[in-house]
């Protein structure tokens, strides 16, 4: 039956879990493009004998192939968009640099689409208020009480906080710190927010 | 909405401190607060009472509603009433939640107060369900929601909205002449 | 340094002839925060809000660079700033996403504005939606659409993408009192009425029903 390989594609990306990127299916499209191009053939030679040999009982056929062509067109389309909508999630979840494993499931143009989209995306973001623009992917939760508890992650040495005072960060060792000194550090992996 | 967000806002419900400390006025973005004095109290948003209460520089008063006499009647009356009773704070379940985790010392009766408070939204949900059940086998078009907090429209909100959608999708699509008919 | 703080509050610098001071500006950013959210369309910019509310984030930062390590209103003023960040980030990140979602559907009304209208989009976000387009586009070109037949090598993309649902149901709270607001029937066997909003009062009822009144800011979304 005709559109079963792109209907099997859909289905691929809707069995993954939300936010689930599998790797990109390049054979499923190549043979979903195959049988287009079959289907396409076929329908321009019928067109030419129903026209040149009035044979208009093949209209009905012509018909059916241009439906089963315009499906696949969908299902191709509707699995690379949704593909986009998963790899643009992975930009708000990642950050800018996606680890190695997802960009091992992306084709060379996803790939291209990704660093085209983080320039539209980094583009605007500077062209917010002043001259620093506003980082919108931060932020994402509504700041909670201005201190919280921390799990020191590795040594990092002494830390002098707004009151003036010095605290140690040392391996393992758990402080209570205001919330705005503490997010730079728990980005880059020296502290760890404690949630008790 | 998440809730965090709810409650994000119910931190801006504004409530009497008595701090330990002296503090001119301060000059925010979104309105002056203080001066502070110790032992005089002072209004300040929710954010900045469990603040300064976090580090030990204040005592938070309850707000009168937070009462177990009050809050009596409230779930009396929440009872009795079909439709959702007035309620004395939009975000009474938040604070509650909030002030009693950051500040149960200042909060007589707290653990009364929880338990009265979680009764009162229990009921108000219950009933919540029953008005959104309603309103979709009636195929309301219309429905009044006085006096619902927005944490208890919250706890709807995806469900009932979603399964409107969808059941509208449903019947239009069953009309004829709906211009759907060249999908493949 | 209340002297260097306290400037922040004024606003006055401007020569904007409606004067709205920071608490006021800042209560707006909140309303239009919270109406982007719940409702199912992209709405109106709200560029003078976005700019003056970051002027003021700025202002208050430069001020902050000059106070005294440790003073207890340099935190206070840092707690404010971050909620009030927070606002702003989730209301352009609620805009962004919504453009994302219909872009054919937000360019094609940017297309079709009568002249002298105003834009829903900020230039920013034309700028953005027109790269997310292009590049959206060229990219399915790229992958599939240029190896299929001939015919089928475009895809109309305000066909292909969802349109915003305007017939969504909303919750919402009145601000100025409404009279006779039609509401039309959900079946063939109900009749339509009108409903009066009185001033406070909450509804649920389609957001396309009272689509202009979010947009004239006589109701706020909830």
């Amino acid at each position: 039956m005709f559109c079963e390989k792109a209907i099997e594609l859909v289905r691929e990306l809707h069995r993954m879990g939300d936010g689930q990127l599998p790797a990109f299916n390049e054979d499923g499209i190549r043979q979903v493009l195959e049988e287009m191009k079959a289907l396409y053939q076929q329908n321009q030679s019928d067109v030419n004998e129903a026209k040149s040999e009035g044979r208009s009982e093949l209209i009905p056929t012509i018909k059916f192939r241009h439906c089963c062509l315009c499906r696949n067109q969908r299902c191709i389309a509707a699995y690379l968009y949704d593909r986009l909508l998963r790899i643009r999630a992975l930009r708000w979840e990642y950050g800018s640099v996606l680890p190695t494993a997802i960009r091992f499931h992306m084709c060379a143009e996803e790939v291209e689409w990704f660093n085209q989209y983080k320039k539209s995306l980094a583009t605007y973001m500077r062209s917010l208020g002043g001259e620093e623009g506003l980082d919108i992917t931060q932020d994402v939760k509504p700041p909670k009480s201005l201190y919280i508890e921390v799990r020191c992650l590795k040594d990092h040495g002494e830390f002098e906080i707004d009151d003036g005072t010095v605290i140690l960060l040392k391996k393992n060792s758990q402080h209570f710190l205001p919330r705005w000194k503490c997010e730079q550090l728990i980005r880059q992996g020296v502290l760890e927010h404690v949630i008790s | 909405m998440d809730p965090s967000e709810v409650e994000f806002l119910a931190e801006k419900e504004m409530v009497t401190i008595i701090p330990n400390f002296s503090l001119d006025k301060i000059y925010l973005i979104g309105g002056d607060l203080g001066p502070f004095n110790p032992g005089l109290p002072v209004d300040v948003p929710v954010w900045l009472a469990l603040n300064l209460k976090q580090r030990q520089k204040c005592r938070i008063v309850p707000p009168d509603w937070m009462d177990v006499g009050k809050l009596e009647e409230i779930k009396e009356l929440e009872s009795k009433e079909e439709t959702f009773a007035p309620i004395p704070s939009p975000y009474y379940m938040e604070l509650t939640k909030m002030l009693l985790n950051h500040a149960s010392d200042n909060i007589p009766k707290a653990d009364e107060i929880r338990t009265l408070v979680k009764d009162i939204w229990d009921t108000r949900v219950a009933k919540l369900r029953l008005s959104a059940d309603s309103f979709i086998s009636q195929l309301e078009a219309h429905a009044k929601l006085d006096n619902l907090t927005l944490m208890e429209i919250n706890t709807t909100r995806t469900f009932l909205l979603d399964s409107l959608n969808c059941m509208y999708k449903l019947r239009t699509n069953l009309q004829p002449g709906s211009d759907k008919s060249n999908d493949y | 340094m209340s002297d260097a703080l306290s400037e922040a509050s004024d606003l006055s610098g401007d020569d904007s002839q409606d004067v709205m001071t920071p608490t006021e500006l800042i209560a707006k950013l909140e309303e239009a925060w919270l109406n982007e959210k719940f409702s199912p369309e992209l709405l109106k910019n709200k560029s003078e809000i976005v700019e003056c509310v970051m002027e003021q984030l700025t202002h208050m930062e430069e001020n902050l660079q000059r106070v005294r390590k440790g003073d207890v209103k340099a935190s206070i003023h840092r707690m404010e700033i971050d909620r009030i960040r927070f606002v702003l980030s989730s209301y352009l990140r609620s805009r962004l996403q919504k453009i994302e979602k219909f872009f054919p559907h937000v360019l094609e009304k940017e297309k079709s504005r009568a002249e002298g209208d105003p834009s829903f989009l900020s230039p920013e976000e034309f700028a953005f939606a027109k790269e997310y387009m292009a590049n959206t586009e060229t990219y399915l070109k790229a992958v599939a659409l240029r190896h299929m037949p001939p015919n089928l090598q475009t895809i109309d993309m305000l066909k292909a993408v969802p349109e915003p649902c305007l017939d969504s149901f909303v919750f919402l709270r009145v601000k100025e009192r409404q009279e006779n607001i039609l509401v039309e029937p959900e079946t063939d066997e109900q009749r339509e009425y009108v409903v009066d909003l009185e001033e406070g009062s909450q509804h649920l009822m389609r957001y396309r029903t009272i689509a202009p009144l979010v947009a004239s800011g006589a109701v706020q979304l909830i």
